[in-house]
């Protein structure tokens, strides 16, 4: 009980609630990116190898933009779940690759 | 844990990290995070691979309206931001806020939910069937997956709600409801890679 005390004591000293500020500005943001995706693929009759690459990149962004922001793994404390989904993200690759390589060859 | 009286004011900043259990929790999840991140990335390359594997069905450009993708994307991208302040709400040590934005979150994911009912629905009208083709039936296995979580999502914070509701925000409440935050964003960008991918290239 005391150890549970003294624990929240040091934590209610260095912590700052945080704002919605920032989790408004990520949702504008993924807002904003899928809108380009969209409108990249309704407006048609661009390079196909062109819109692929900006739908991907525009994917990434807004997948690293939730989970630094809305699943907090920016914050300190989080280098295993960084290391969880890294290594995940890993694996996710060389399956792709392999799926394509497969196909493709 | 529970033998302790937790009320609002005793509750520390942070209550899902206060206990070495909540943190064990929150950790533990990652970890399974990081398992289902290779279980869809299974799913998305068994559809790259059969993609063009379409038979007498329905090739992908014929099948998807961008128009409701839209609309279902917007519905989850809204629900992950609704979330978000269910966690601030928890913070704030405001139960009764953090449990409305868990019901929008929850009512948000049901209409994600309803339309891609209708939209699989609409599909095999169209004679796009599980068995129909490889194509059919990894684009069914891939999105089927990621609409039974979005259900298994609404299951759990459902009954989150009806715990809290009962027992009130203590630091044994407080990770189930950061956990099933963490799972509700993990679901969107899930998602995010499944528009870009399935829908979105579909019809590039």
């Amino acid at each position: 009980m005391t150890e549970n005390h003294s624990a929240s004591g040091t934590q209610t000293q260095r912590h700052r609630l945080e704002g919605p500020q920032k989790h408004i500005i990520v949702f504008i943001l993924s807002l904003v990116l899928t809108i380009i995706a969209f409108a990249a693929v309704a407006a048609g009759n661009v390079n196909k190898l062109f819109v692929i690459f900006l739908l991907l990149g525009m994917a990434i962004v807004q997948a690293f933009a939730q989970l630094a922001f809305w699943m907090h793994m920016k914050d300190r404390g989080h280098f295993f779940p960084i290391i969880a989904i890294l290594g995940g993200v890993l694996v996710v690759i060389m399956l792709v690759a392999l799926a394509l390589l497969w196909t493709w060859w | 844990m529970s033998a302790h009286e937790h009320h609002a004011g005793a509750l520390p900043p942070e209550p899902e990290k206060a206990t070495l259990e909540g943190r064990n929790k929150i950790l533990g999840f990652w970890l399974f995070l990081g398992a289902e991140t290779v279980l869809f990335g299974t799913l998305f390359s068994a559809y790259l691979a059969f993609r063009n594997s379409v038979l007498d069905g329905p090739p992908p450009e014929e099948l998807f309206q961008l128009p409701m993708t839209f609309i279902m994307t917007v519905a989850l991208l809204v629900s992950s931001l609704t979330s978000v302040f269910a966690v601030q709400a928890m913070h704030r040590h405001k139960t009764g806020q953090m449990l409305g934005w868990m019901a929008v979150t929850i009512a948000l994911g049901a209409v994600f939910l309803g339309l891609e009912i209708y939209e699989f629905n609409e599909y095999v009208h169209e004679g796009h069937r599980f068995t129909t083709s490889a194509f059919s039936s990894a684009f069914y296995s891939l999105v089927g997956f990621h609409g039974a979580h979005v259900a298994f999502g609404i299951l759990w914070i459902g009954l989150l709600i009806l715990q809290i509701l009962k027992k009130g925000l203590t630091v044994v409440t407080a990770p189930k409801v950061y956990v099933s935050a963490i799972y509700w964003h993990f679901i969107d960008v899930v998602w995010v890679f499944i528009f870009t991918v399935v829908y979105l290239m579909g019809k590039v």
